[in-house]
């Protein structure tokens, strides 16, 4: 009993140490971005990130430990002479370095192949649907469900501060299923918000759909995550994730500036290409 | 140059008589010598390098600190990466790929030359020229592309990128890529014809060897490369409709684009791979442990790596995630091998640190970090955070710069005294590998954090709310000490050709292995004077140390004494 104490005091004592030298919450998320339960995924996400890196660091230390022991120990000495044993091949120690790590691997992958299932899966009969239109270099927030529209700017800056606050923001209602539809008006862009631990493209002529529940009212900053052009750096936005209440008067404050009906594909460039009618392609 | 050309006087090239500046710029040009094919190789990949190199530090110091202007519009910024990328890609690490394998591996396997001199030469001069009228951009009132290497559609078409650069950059890739194909032709042919006899496969080196694998690896990857280049070219400049979004043509420009793109990244590592193979054993003093596990795991790494394309495409949500996460993942466990075997090859050795030991030590060291983080992006979960971030940036310059930098400096150093004659000075290129051990890691370890944090690549400024700025000032600092350490080579370069003293020895570090150690220093001009028996993977080991040859060798020339 008492050697099983001895045992338990290590992780605990050390578990303290973390916890007294203050970054701790930002260690024990592996330094992602955020706070627990931003979105229903985001916990998933960083307990693999997390665990796989407690798993690599092992098998990296490992590899480095053999490694400076051989430098070390290994060293041609002065006044060494001759030829150390011309070993060619050890069987057994092969296998085994082929096949722990492929075990791990299996590891890996069955937890990874759990959590992609989980991340991609469409929710049914979503409280909010919202399409969002990369367009160089800005974005457009259809607000489907509620029949009004945003239409972003890009922004302009030269390194001053207070820039976030003058952003397009998305407004989502917390706690609520979301459904996004992403697509784009030119060329290739990339939606990523980045406390959400999750981006998707977003392409000309194709419709890309994610699905999550914002679960922590906050604002969030929002990037545009494929090259897209010249300003692809200043193609930002936010996330304001609010209570039910604020989003509808948002909705309402929408509707109130005439900002009814949604920004469909006849915004949309590169219209007079053959075969891209946008009455046809829907 | 000099130092390429002046060996008439160490019995290298017995030319008639002292010969004319314009006689040997005739020569250089008009040569179909592997050995000179390969110096213009590696002269050409290594300005290159430069030239990237400098490109890059504009671009760190561009990213100092939030809202700087060092370049005057974003429009020159994405000119600077996109050209980074693709000088760095297929400008400096292939063509130093066809270097090294064109000096090296004829006299590797014991062959006067390759199997086709004239298309070895033809192969470089479509590389030469299709480079310089890709980067020839720079000149056009437009500049160069700015599409980001990879150039996805439909950003890459006329409508977004207007410019002339941009046709400069299809067809001069297209030209350069068509010289890798017949590059890569040449050496499977000439490995697989050209062997001196006793050099069967497997006493092939590992170089060698890989060599081959990566030469397989070229003639399927590249083919779809110069389909997908003229196909936009064709986009381009006669109106075809080829990546229009329409058609879907964003998804098939990245697929085409992508399975030349990932087998490319093992182009340039596994030559690589090879050549740190053939210095551990060196400087260990012992055979390279699990010779044949090693060649395995390259032929697996060479097959997987073909499967693996649209791990690069995770978050467009057109691909089948679990496919390729597994097949990435596999990719792990050969690579894995490939880092135990070496660190097999040094176990119980008698190591020394010369300084191609230690650029080799330097890359595994790097190249086990990459690892680490390839496995973390095999993972789509985690990749939708991290795809398109710094962390991909910092991962891939630890796999490749730790790769190809790191090694291409270890085989500077052990190789030029069979290039010229003579060794690069020792202390110089200490200080060289400490500085650029450093630089290299002080820039790119912190990326990882930034990417983490939310920083996409592809970015020419960002806002001081995000929190960048500290950590892009310590990437700045560090790329400051990478940039200095190519002063001591550079100065290594001109003092060794001026001042150090001609080797006679053919092996001049004392242990080593494959036979162009079996040879004189510099190479004669058929590479052999007379070939030494080869019944093992070491003939060189075996003529130099008989007592410490391989039981199967010592056995073969007991037969031979009968």
């Amino acid at each position: 009993m008492k050697k099983r104490s001895k045992w338990l005091a290590i992780p605990a004592a050390s578990a303290l140490v973390l916890l007294l030298t203050g970054c701790t919450d930002q260690l024990v998320r592996g330094f992602l971005p955020g706070v627990p339960g931003v979105t229903n995924h985001t916990d998933r996400i960083t307990g693999l990130w997390t665990t796989a890196w407690i798993i690599l660091w092992l098998v990296g230390i490992i590899a480095w430990a053999l490694m400076a022991w051989a430098i070390v120990v290994y060293r041609r000495r002065k006044g060494d002479t001759g030829m150390p044993a011309q070993l060619r091949y050890n069987n057994p120690i092969e296998v085994l370095f082929t096949v722990i790590p492929l075990i791990l691997v299996i590891g890996f992958f069955a937890f990874t192949a759990r959590d992609i299932a989980a991340i991609e899966q469409p929710t049914e009969n979503p409280d909010v649907v919202i399409e969002v239109i990369g367009k160089q270099w800005s974005w457009d927030f259809n607000y489907v469900d509620a029949n009004v529209y945003e239409s972003g700017i890009q922004a302009q800056f030269e390194g001053q501060t207070g820039v976030p606050e003058t952003l397009p923001a998305l407004y989502l209602p917390v706690g609520k299923t979301v459904q996004i539809d992403l697509r784009s008006r030119d060329v290739i862009h990339s939606f990523w918000v980045i406390d959400f631990l999750y981006k998707k493209d977003m392409f000309p002529g194709k419709t890309n759909h994610m699905y999550f529940t914002p679960q922590v009212e906050g604002t969030y900053m929002g990037k545009c995550a494929e090259l897209c052009g010249e300003y692809h750096s200043m193609m930002l936005f936010q996330v304001k994730v609010v209570s039910q209440p604020e989003y509808d008067s948002y909705l309402a404050s929408l509707a109130a500036k005439g900002q009814t009906g949604q920004l469909d594909a006849s915004l949309d460039r590169n219209q007079n290409l053959p075969g891209d009618d946008p009455e046809i392609r829907d | 140059m000099a130092t390429l050309t002046d060996n008439r006087k160490s019995g290298g090239y017995q030319f008639p008589g002292k010969k004319s500046k314009g006689e040997i710029i005739v020569d250089w040009i008009t040569t179909t010598d592997h050995k000179k094919i390969g110096y213009l190789y590696l002269i050409t990949s290594f300005i290159y390098f430069l030239i990237g190199g400098v490109m890059a530090l504009v671009i760190r110091a561009q990213l100092t600190l939030p809202g700087l202007d060092i370049v005057q519009t974003k429009e020159q910024y994405n000119q600077l990466f996109t050209m980074h990328g693709t000088i760095m890609l297929l400008m400096f690490a292939t063509p130093l790929f066809a270097g090294f394998a064109n000096v090296l591996m004829p006299v590797q396997i014991g062959a006067p030359d390759v199997a086709f001199p004239r298309l070895n030469a033809i192969a470089f001069w479509f590389f030469f020229f299709g480079s310089l009228v890709a980067v020839s951009g720079f000149f056009t009132p437009q500049g160069a592309a700015s599409f980001g290497w990879f150039a996805y559609a439909p950003l890459s078409n006329t409508t977004f990128s207007p410019g002339i650069g941009g046709d400069l950059w299809v067809f001069g890739l297209a030209l350069s890529g068509f010289g890798t194909i017949m590059g890569g032709v040449n050496f499977i042919t000439t490995i697989l014809t050209m062997r001196a006899p006793g050099m069967t496969m497997f006493r092939m080196p590992i170089f060698t060897w890989n060599t081959l694998v990566t030469s397989i690896l070229v003639i399927m990857a590249f083919p779809p490369l110069a389909a997908a280049l003229f196909a936009l070219g064709a986009d381009r400049r006669f109106g075809a409709h080829i990546f229009d979004p329409v058609n879907g043509g964003p998804m098939l420009w990245q697929h085409l684009f992508w399975f030349f793109g990932h087998p490319e990244v093992y182009i340039i590592a596994l030559p690589f791979f090879g050549i740190v193979s053939e210095i551990f054993p060196v400087f260990s003093r012992k055979p390279v442990f699990g010779y044949k596990t090693l060649i395995f795991a390259t032929i697996a790494i060479a097959a997987l790596s073909m499967t693996v394309w649209a791990h690069h495409m995770y978050v467009t949500g057109s691909v089948l995630l679990p496919f390729f996460a597994f097949t990435t993942m596999l990719i792990a466990v050969p690579t894995g091998v490939k880092i135990f075997n070496w660190i097999g090859t040094m176990w119980r050795g008698s190591i020394t640190f010369e300084t191609p030991m230690l650029y080799s030590l330097g890359f595994l060291t790097t190249f086990i970090f990459g690892g680490l983080t390839g496995v973390i992006l095999a993972s789509p979960p985690l990749t939708f955070h991290l795809s398109d971030s710094y962390f991909v940036v910092a991962h891939f310059h630890y796999v490749v710069f730790g790769t190809v930098v790191f090694a291409m400096f270890a085989g500077f150093f052990f190789w030029w005294p069979k290039f010229t004659g003579k060794m690069l000075d020792e202390r110089l290129g200490k200080i060289q590998f400490w500085l650029l051990f450093f630089g290299f890691h002080i820039t790119f370890l912190i990326q990882h954090w930034l990417g983490v944090i939310g920083m996409p690549r592809r970015y020419a400024t960002y806002l001081p709310e995000d929190g960048f700025t500290w950590m892009n000032m310590v990437s700045t600092s560090g790329s400051v000490l990478l940039a200095l350490s190519m002063i001591p080579f550079l100065w290594n370069l001109y003092v060794t050709a001026r001042r150090a003293p001609t080797v006679s020895l053919d092996d001049p570090w004392g242990y080593g292995r494959s036979l162009e150690w079996a040879t004189s220093s510099p190479f004669p001009r058929h590479n052999f004077h007379s070939i030494p028996r080869i019944r093992s993977e070491s003939p060189a080991f075996d003529l130099h140390h008989p007592e410490h040859a391989s039981a199967e060798a010592k056995a073969a020339a007991n037969e031979d004494r009968k």
